[in-house]
């Protein structure tokens, strides 16, 4: 009989305990893959949203950051107002190479002249954007024009529609950006000139009408030439322009870093006690598996098997069976993290985005791994035990 | 070992039965406002119904692998069971669907939570087909 095959008939032979072992293989690698898909995929979701805002400083009305912050992280509609003629002062700012204006709008919530409620919407410059602008010359091959759109990932048409109706106006929707699992994927993009017709055509077709007051903008996004201090330039605008706040692109999101990072700590800490738990719980029954068959250990020992082959036997029952549930709690939390996405992110309220197939498979490596590992070094005090016997006192027993 | 899987299918099935009557949109307040005044379910509710409809033979057939011991007719539940399960998956993806905004109940829950179901259910029944395949005959 080969090895394999006794392990086999082990685990067949004694079903409870074996389901024990599963089970616990089962919950370790789950847990520790989930954790770590929901912690990575927040993280990622971050870098990939600054990389898409494109700006290295964000200018917004004072006091208004973390509602700004809110609105691009999580899609959630916000509307805050500053003066027109900051967007010169702060392009005029040593090191400035571009500032571009956006205006932050929202749309109605659930009124029968807009086929997408509570939609967060950024209306930007044509002439001076730069995140936007590039990936549409990219991809469109033009810039916006009156009455069109480009939305994030989850911004779609309503079914049996052919254009996003807001405010009583007809807009085209010209493309969906990738995605960020950020609020940027809930989020309509259209020009300046766009959402002043929206606001014209409102006033007499919507139950509400937009407002856009004259002369005002809600951010301005500043890139900075090569080599120019970012810092240096947030702190001149700060002097330089009255009642702003400027957020450099390494401090934004920082609230939601710290949530991450407190997140992370508790779920590591609970991940660690079903860890060591799950080891003890494996090691025990590998301890109660090994006193129960002292009596046929000994005999295989008598008819010629040697330490090693016992102790071989025995890993390799620990192995397959922390491989099997492995193998399954992956698939599960692959799955479960996969499909509830949508919710995980609504109940954490941050941001999530799932890891493309290599990254994927990776992690599902190294969380075949470290279960394989665990279980394996948890049945390896028990099982190097019961090989050491000797087999005429294991028979006696 | 039957028996266990008989138990988690009909876990399954209480679970694929209850979500779509708990997460659509229906249970929400949320309908279709027709012209002439009236309202109408969107089409997750028809989903959760459909939902229902699946759960009660998955029930029956999780009730019955329980107690059954012959090897054709564990065969023939594990048939069934992944032909249910493979259902359950198909009713909010391709069959009836649910509503297309994902923050809504019945995209962010009841889609997901009946694929996975529909999953486990096939996963299930594989199972079973295996290992009635691999044992011997029991006749009680």
């Amino acid at each position: 009989m080969s090895l394999f095959r006794l392990a086999t008939k082990n685990i067949e032979g004694s079903s409870f305990r074996s389901g024990v072992v599963f089970l616990c293989a089962l919950v370790v690698a789950g847990l520790s893959l989930s954790t770590v898909l929901v912690i990575r995929g927040a993280q990622d979701s971050l870098r990939l949203a600054l990389e898409r805002l494109g700006a290295d400083i964000i200018v917004v009305p004072e006091g208004e950051a973390s509602r700004v912050e809110t609105a691009l992280l999580m899609g959630k509609p916000t509307q805050t107002w500053m003066p027109q003629e900051n967007l010169s002062k702060i392009a005029s700012i040593s090191g400035v190479a571009a500032a571009s204006p956006q205006l932050f709008l929202a749309s109605l919530s659930n009124a029968s002249c807009c086929s997408a409620s509570e939609l967060f919407m950024v209306a930007f410059d044509p002439k001076t954007d730069f995140a936007i602008e590039p990936w549409l010359r990219q991809r469109l091959g033009h810039e916006l024009r009156l009455g069109e759109s480009v939305g994030g990932n989850l911004v779609f048409v309503p079914e049996g529609e052919e254009n996003i109706k807001l405010y009583g106006y007809i807009i085209s929707l010209k493309g969906n950006l990738e995605p960020t699992g950020m609020g940027l994927d809930q989020t309509l993009f259209l020009t300046f000139d766009t959402a002043r017709d929206i606001a014209r055509i409102s006033k007499t077709r919507a139950v509400k009408p937009l407002e856009i007051p004259d002369n005002k903008i809600s951010a301005v996004m500043v890139k900075m030439q090569p080599g120019a201090d970012a810092h240096k330039a947030a702190l001149d605008i700060m002097q330089t322009v009255p009642n702003v706040t400027p957020i450099e692109s390494p401090q934004l999101f920082q609230a939601y870093r710290k949530q991450i990072t407190g997140l992370l700590r508790g779920m590591m800490a609970v991940l660690g006690i079903t860890l060591v738990l799950s080891l003890v719980m494996i090691s025990l029954i590998f301890s109660m598996a090994a006193n129960e068959r002292r009596r046929e250990i000994g005999v295989l020992r008598a008819l010629g098997a040697t330490r090693v082959a016992i102790l071989q036997s025995l890993l390799s029952e620990a192995a397959m069976l922390a491989l099997g549930g492995s193998a399954v709690g992956i698939a599960l939390a692959v799955m479960t993290v996969g499909l509830f996405r949508n919710l995980i992110v609504r109940s954490l309220e941050m941001p999530f985005l799932f890891p493309s197939l290599p990254a994927l498979l990776t992690l599902i490596g190294g969380g075949l791994i470290v279960a394989m590992v665990s279980v394996t070094l948890a049945a390896l005090l028990p099982a190097y035990r019961v090989s050491r016997q000797d087999p005429a006192v294991a028979m006696r027993e | 070992m039957f028996k266990v899987l008989a138990a988690i299918v009909v876990v399954l099935a209480l679970v694929i039965g209850a979500v779509g009557q708990f997460t659509d949109c229906q249970s929400q307040g949320k309908s279709i406002a027709l012209a002439n005044g009236k309202t109408t379910p969107m089409k997750c509710h028809w989903t959760g119904q459909a939902a229902l409809g699946t759960a009660l033979p998955l029930l029956g057939l999780g009730s019955v692998t329980a107690f059954t011991k012959r090897k054709e007719s564990r065969r023939i539940i594990a048939v069934f069971g992944t032909l249910l399960g493979a259902f359950v998956i198909l009713l909010p993806t391709q069959l009836i669907g649910v509503c297309s905004n994902p923050d809504m109940l019945c995209n962010s829950v009841m889609k997901p939570t009946l694929i996975l179901s529909g999953a486990l259910v096939i996963g299930i029944s594989l199972v079973g087909l295996v290992i009635s395949e691999r044992k011997p005959e029991q006749i009680a």
